[in-house]
């Protein structure tokens, strides 16, 4: 049975409802004044054109890493697979036939849908083929297909997404990733 | 019998045991890479070094080559043999490449696995490591990376002591020495694979599994090898329904460590083109239910004068022994043969290693229940018969390769579309062997154990099970879809059977009791 909760003893003023009512209203004016006088203190930022500058080991889209003649990074060893505790990697390995690597994944899927972000795949890796700073945490599209992020994608991932992120960069270098590099255009 | 003391643990072995042997009896590890049960000694990686008491103190000395002798004590466990491992897998992965990402031995390497036991080390190393060809082809099964190796000389050994062929040679001084074969020489011989198997390390790899699946996501279950009469033994890896290789396990009494590559690469046909997926009758496809209704409506209607049933020397001895039960029970007055010989009626070559050349697994097994009933036909009977059968019941074997003669209708129960199914009138799909329980009695007379690894394929049931169930359309079912239930029935009514369960096959199998001395001998002479 629910016991009825003890209620505090209002004092005289308090119980006249109006003066309550205006004592908030000069905390709400101040508020507004303050930030009319003092922009820097905006708690709410504007989501879609302004980012939240994410902490450096934000777990975000995983990307896949290439080395210096564009080929990627991986070579197909299924130590991400095997350690991961989703179960959302897949990976079919083949042979490369004129690449020293010998190895390389011939398809590299990861289901986002199932993916838990607890990044052992970046841990596990020997080869530092696969990273989770592209701090991208909008991770969506209309069908479940989509949501699997196959190896083109997640090799283009961040090229695609320069251009755009970029801008923002641009109006709030603070929020750029660590040892972000500009490309050389003027600013307009 | 020698008693020897390894630790603490005091066993009794027989006289000139190996140590490493000797220590495995008594739970006791000794980590080596060039000994091996089934080859000579060479002593040359020193990991298996252990300390002994001579009169001069503790001294080191390698297991491998130290035979059991009374009162012989070695001890595992003192720093100094634990300081000598460590010293020695230093020295080992001195020039090693580290690729274990992309080697397929990662997960069964024994560099790996005695680097976590017994290495550990910051690795000291100053000076680049001596660079050798990787992928290197030299035969059709395997391939050699010759950074990998460790000098073990194992692949040499075999090549000298097993197959005679010795291909594979130590080239070479000190750090620049590598294993590699002569310009212009190729591995040809069938029995390459073992040459991956023996390998401790990633040095010689299998082609046909190479980057096929990392081998800790494989499951291994014990069975036979079905490709010919011998019955080597093997493991089954497979994963998620899917087999992707067949090692060679253990049985010193049949194949040693070793199996021949066409029955190391007969895995593929399992998923193969071959197999028959689903039944049909008259060329057109049914369900099985439907297919074993109008067998059992043709076996009536041809009467039991005018149906012959054949016997499968490539069926388990349970499917036999359903079908031997079945007809005496149903169709009684039907006559049974057994047709020997090889699918396709080609003469298939043997070799004196292992292949046999009759390439049926349980030869002997049909041979034994014809000969149980004391009513079954061979070949000659059956052609003799032929004019009067209006159908044929044949399980598994092509009777028509076989023969060579044209055939009543037939129906045939078999995993695989050879020349009879495709002329069957009624095709019942069974499973392949490792997609079943069962048992194979092979050339020597050894009952061995078939284990159910993956389910079988489309609409394939086994053998004793299809049987059964035709059983239970004629009237009175042989009751065999229990396994264990039929060959534990098999096991009390036929004689040289007598004692065996199939529970008490174990992993090596067993003997069948000698054949009574009445009997004439017509077995195939055993190696």
């Amino acid at each position: 049975m629910a016991l009825p909760a003890p209620r505090k003893k209002l004092s005289t003023p308090e119980s006249v409802y109006l003066v309550e009512v205006i004592k908030g209203m000069f905390l709400t004016m101040s508020h507004v004044i303050k930030n009319i006088l003092d922009q820097d203190r905006f708690r709410t930022i504007e989501y879609p054109d302004m980012r939240k500058p994410m902490a450096a080991r934000y777990r975000g889209a995983h990307r896949l890493t290439t080395r210096p003649d564009g080929k990627v990074k991986c070579v197909a060893c299924m130590c991400c697979p095997t350690i991961c505790p989703a179960k959302c990697i897949t990976i079919i390995a083949g042979e490369a036939a004129d690449d020293p690597a010998e190895k390389f994944p011939i398809e590299f899927d990861i289901d986002m849908l199932r993916c838990i972000f607890c990044g052992f795949c970046v841990e596990a890796c020997p080869k530092d083929a696969i990273r989770m700073d592209t701090k991208i945490y909008e991770i969506n599209a209309y069908t479940r297909q989509d949501m699997v992020h196959n190896k083109s994608y997640m090799i283009n991932l961040m090229d695609g997404l320069k251009p755009e992120a970029e801008d923002v960069y641009r109006a709030h270098p603070e929020q750029a990733p660590a040892g972000y590099t500009f490309d050389e255009k003027p600013v307009a | 019998m020698a008693k020897v003391k390894i630790n603490d643990t005091e066993i009794e072995v027989p006289n000139g045991t190996n140590m490493i042997e000797a220590a495995k009896l008594a739970g006791e590890e000794i980590p080596h890479y060039c000994y091996h049960p089934h080859l000579s000694i060479a002593g040359n990686c020193r990991m298996c070094l252990v300390e002994t008491t001579t009169p001069r103190g503790p001294v080191l000395e390698i297991a491998c080559n130290m035979q059991a002798r009374d009162g012989l004590a070695i001890r595992t466990d003192t720093a100094q043999v634990l300081h000598m491992r460590k010293s020695v897998m230093e020295f080992l992965l001195v020039n090693h490449p580290l690729d274990c990402p992309i080697c397929d031995q990662s997960g069964e390497c024994r560099l790996q696995d005695y680097y976590m036991e017994h290495g550990q080390y910051d690795s000291r190393g100053l000076d680049p490591k001596v660079g050798k060809n990787k992928r290197q082809d030299i035969g059709d099964l395997i391939v050699l990376d010759a950074e990998r190796c460790v000098q073990c000389s194992r692949c040499e050994r075999f090549g000298d002591e097993v197959t005679g062929t010795g291909e594979l040679r130590l080239m070479n001084r000190g750090d620049h020495t590598e294993i590699g074969m002569f310009p212009g020489d190729r591995l040809s011989h069938n029995y390459q694979g073992n040459l991956a198997d023996i390998c401790p390390v990633g040095a010689l790899t299998n082609k046909d599994f190479r980057f096929q699946r990392r081998v800790w996501y494989l499951k291994e279950t014990a069975s036979v090898c079905t490709g010919c009469a011998t019955g080597c033994n093997i493991q089954v890896c497979h994963q998620e329904g899917e087999v992707f290789r067949y090692l060679p396990r253990r049985n010193d009494q049949v194949n040693k460590s070793w199996m021949c590559d066409m029955g190391r690469l007969s895995y593929q046909e399992i998923a193969g083109l071959k197999r028959i997926l689903k039944a049909s009758v008259d060329g057109k496809a049914v369900e099985p239910d439907v297919a074993t209704g109008e067998i059992a409506t043709r076996i009536r209607a041809a009467g039991a004068a005018g149906v012959g049933f054949v016997l499968g020397t490539r069926a388990t001895n349970e499917a036999n022994w359903a079908l031997l039960q079945m007809v005496r029970a149903n169709v009684p007055g039907a006559r049974i043969f057994v047709v020997e010989g090889n699918d396709g009626g080609q003469a298939a070559q043997g070799d004196t290693l292992l292949l046999s050349g009759d390439r049926n697994p349980n030869t002997a097994g049909a041979r034994l229940l014809a000969r149980h009933d004391g009513n079954v036909g061979d070949r000659l009977a059956l052609l003799a018969a032929l004019p009067e059968l209006k159908l044929l019941v044949v399980l598994e074997d092509d009777v028509l390769g076989r023969l060579g003669a044209a055939l009543p209708p037939v129906v045939f129960f078999g995993a695989f579309k050879n020349a009879t199914a495709q002329a069957a009138a009624i095709v019942v799909p069974t499973a392949h062997p490792v997609e079943q329980d069962g048992s194979y009695i092979n050339r020597q007379d050894r009952v061995q154990r078939v284990r159910r690894a993956v389910n079988p394929v489309g609409e394939s049931a086994p053998a004793y099970v299809v049987v059964d169930r035709l059983g239970a359309r004629l009237g009175k079912a042989p009751g065999t879809q229990m396994v264990a239930a039929a060959f534990n029935g098999m096991a009390r009514a036929v004689e040289r059977m007598r004692g065996l369960e199939f529970k008490g096959l174990g992993a090596e199998g067993r003997l069948l009791a000698p054949e009574a001395v009445t009997a004439v001998p017509g077995a195939e002479a055993s190696t």
